[in-house]
């Protein structure tokens, strides 16, 4: 993951235009209890998916079958609506998209963790993308000898975590244990998605794949993680917690934290790496869901999730719904024109992805339209794109009309360190 | 009595460096337009050569040239080269996974008389464009088959796009960007927003520089990694640099009269570059040559905060989101 970082400037613009507004107009501060109080409840609806994923997944180890593989699967798949709404939190906010690459680090080389095809290869820019850790007990990393004789939490999270530094070693998150219960999706753009078989959790005979009891110490550790590190998440956003507390503390800047973080998920990360990347290169690797094949959800949870930010309103797992004043209160407030055309363009992006999801839940999965010449895959991907696109820029107005700039910077050693620059 | 003719390349010169009035319509007429038509003639040019004879040694000066032009307008990213991945389909770097290698070796292989224009469109836009053209004309290891009619295909590939890019924005784009804020045009809904748009391709630029054509070689001091330099096998990786450097504060000079530390800044980066004696920059994985490639990266990182500090508000915009945000 990259550290992009964003620095918030807010002019004092904003004070004195919510200053003027009538008694009953949304605050700064009151919409940003909002934004807190949905990552709250998105991240605690993810923490009890993942748990329940945790569950089923004990169920597959102790007794593996056709129908516990499936079971954890389901778990799985019931685990990324709650998760995916909450992806627009990442930027905008360091300590998520400091935290973020812990649990849905994507794309993987998934060498790097269990048996692949023949056909996989070596990565030229990865000498341990075919280490195949479950495989192999005792390896070296960087010149130093690694005992990963037990597979342990700690094992996956610090050792093998972005190992050598390469953010392709993908050790731990929502997508190793993708690839752990899917296997490989060797269908190319293909109908079909990755099929591991129950057999390879089988304990003794009848194992497939090798190392059977390695597999299941590393799915069994990989889940605990993403527990941990969703507990942690959900526990940031709680009353007092290290994220909501400084967006309390400075309302305004937390208002261009939460439109840098919809425009940026919206247009570089959704609309560009996700979605128009893999569709230009044809390649049913870049699908971000690419072992399940779920790819579409993912990618409509991800719109919902902005649009979420924008309008103050989340509906929990549970059905329950958590709303309050919203950043559309205050954008209708200082430029209505504004706010009625940003929420038109949410409502088509989320409308553009649901029927990317309806077309992929009939028959015509996320890798099968990007797949040279289906015409129709790729209208229904540059749908998308083009609706996400499109709200980008009124990300941007909204941002103006509210007196917020966004700057970007990242490691900016010449501000921090200006000697240095000419060292 | 004036010899006009023969003056007009210097009257040119003259007005490009202190423009009588500088704003993003001037960018437009003196920046933008000029290059996406000389990368039209040049990759035109490469794709007629490409007909006449596809030697690959033969080759090499005009695909140098047209990598150069396409230097000249690789910093916009926005506009007609982001529709159908135009941009990607030109030049698709880096491609970490080796994508391109792989989605070309099956076209190699493929029946010569299937590699129409139309069927290379259709095609990864990793196997495509200089990229891909690259490879062909600079092969590390003996190609597998003959390459003469893959060489034609992508050149003829490359110079159509080349060409849809530039008269998308004579028939479009550029009124697109020229009435920003006048009734009826939803991209632009007021004039700072294509000045927006402007300062952004110039600040996100900088960081591709940084991050991309710098950073990726330079790696870690521990995994310094010089063969994912840029261009490496076509020798061009530090040209690139310099001509970027040059093509932004080409741009920079067209949107603001005013701009003196930002001006400083690039000319300091500029003269690093020029500098430099490492043109693929092998010496990142030595102590000393690694400096030097640092100092220059440090230049460009404070190139960038000058432009965002002084620039930026002279201009009186913000950055605006961009295609790099993603991770």
């Amino acid at each position: 993951m990259s550290n992009r970082r964003l620095a918030l400037f807010a002019s004092t613009a904003l004070a004195a235009a919510t200053l003027s507004q009538p008694a009953t107009a949304a605050t700064p501060a009151e919409v940003v209890t909002t934004y807190a109080d949905i990552a709250e409840a998105a991240y605690g609806d993810s923490l009890t998916a993942a748990i329940g994923l945790q569950g089923a997944v004990e169920a597959l180890i102790a007794a593996p079958s056709e129908q516990s593989l499936a079971a954890a699967r389901a778990a799985w798949i019931a685990a990324r609506p709650s998760y995916q709404q909450t992806e627009v939190y990442r930027f905008g906010n360091a300590i998520v998209d400091d935290w973020e690459g812990r649990v849905n680090a994507w794309p993987l080389d998934e060498g790097l963790i269990d048996y692949v095809d023949p056909a996989y290869g070596q990565s030229e820019e990865n000498a341990l993308s075919a280490l195949n850790v479950i495989a192999t007990p005792h390896f070296t990393l960087s010149g130093a000898a690694v005992d990963a004789s037990t597979i342990t939490p700690e094992l996956i999270a610090g050792t093998l975590q972005e190992a050598g530094g390469i953010e392709a070693n993908v050790a731990s998150g929502y997508h190793a244990i993708e690839f752990l219960l899917w296997g490989q999706d060797l269908n190319g753009t293909g109908p079909g998605a990755g099929s591991r078989p129950f057999s390879d959790f089988v304990q003794g005979d009848g194992c497939t794949g090798g190392n059977c009891d390695r597999r299941a110490a590393y799915l069994q550790a990989a889940t605990t993680l993403l527990v941990a590190d969703l507990t942690e998440m959900a526990g940031n956003w709680a009353e007092g917690g290290a994220a909501r507390a400084p967006l309390e503390a400075d309302p305004a800047a937390a208002l261009a934290a939460m439109l840098t973080g919809m425009g940026s998920l919206s247009y570089g990360e959704l609309a560009g790496q996700r979605m128009r990347l893999g569709l230009m290169l044809n390649d049913p690797e870049e699908e971000h869901d690419c072992f399940s094949d779920n790819t579409h959800n993912s990618q409509y949870y991800d719109g919902l999730g902005i649009q979420n930010v924008y309008l103050g309103h989340y509906i929990r797992a549970d059905g329950s719904t958590v709303s309050g004043p919203s950043l559309s209160d205050l954008v209708a407030q200082a430029d209505p024109a504004v706010d009625t055309r940003l929420k038109a363009e949410l409502d088509a992006s989320v409308a553009a992805l649901a029927a990317l999801k309806v077309a992929a839940e009939a028959g015509m999965a996320y890798d099968q339209m990007l797949a040279p010449g289906n015409a129709e895959g790729e209208a229904l991907i540059m749908g998308g794109v083009e609706a996400l696109v499109t709200q980008t820029a009124s990300i941007q107005r909204a941002m103006l009309v509210l007196g917020l700039t966004a700057a970007s910077f990242e490691g900016s050693e010449s501000l921090d360190n200006p000697a240095a620059v000419f060292q | 009595m004036l010899r006009p003719l023969t003056l007009g390349p210097l009257m040119l010169c003259l007005c490009l460096a202190t423009p009588a009035m500088a704003d993003f319509p001037e960018t437009l007429r003196q920046h933008i337009l000029p290059g996406y038509a000389a990368f039209a003639v040049a990759t035109a040019d490469l794709a007629q050569a490409a007909q006449q004879d596809c030697d690959a040694v033969a080759l090499r000066p005009a695909f140098q040239a047209a990598f150069d032009a396409w230097i000249g307008v690789q910093h916009l990213r926005f506009g007609p080269v982001e529709v159908d991945g135009r941009g990607l389909a030109i030049q698709f770097w880096p491609d970490p996974k080796g994508a391109g290698a792989k989605a070309q070796r099956g076209l190699l292989l493929d029946d010569a008389a299937a590699l129409t224009p139309d069927h290379m469109a259709e095609q990864s836009v990793a196997a495509r464009g200089l990229s891909g053209l690259e490879r062909l004309l600079y092969p590390a290891d003996p190609l597998p088959a003959d390459p003469c009619a893959l060489i034609r295909a992508t050149a003829a590939d490359l110079a159509q796009t080349a060409q849809t890019v530039n008269d998308a924005w004579l028939v479009g784009y550029a009124e697109t960007l020229l009435t920003a804020g006048e009734s009826g045009n939803t991209t632009y809904l007021t004039r700072p927003e294509a000045r927006q748009a402007l300062f952004t391709q110039v600040i996100t630029a900088l960081e591709f520089l940084q991050d991309q054509r710098l950073g990726r070689p330079l790696g870690t001091f521990d995994a310094p990694h010089p063969e994912r330099a840029e261009a490496r096998a076509s020798g061009r990786s530090l040209v690139n640099i310099r001509l970027s450097l040059h093509s932004l504060r080409a741009m920079v000079a067209t949107l603001s009269p005013d701009v003196p530390k930002t001006m400083a800044a690039f000319d300091h980066a500029i003269a690093l570059a020029e500098a430099l004696d490492d043109p693929v920059l092998a010496g990142v994985a030595t102590a000393q040559g690694r400096l030097r490639v640092e100092i220059l990266q440090q230049a460009v990182t404070a190139l960038r905060d000058t432009a965002l500090a002084e620039l930026g508000p002279e201009l009186d915009v913000g950055i605006g989101f961009n295609a790099a945000d993603g991770d």
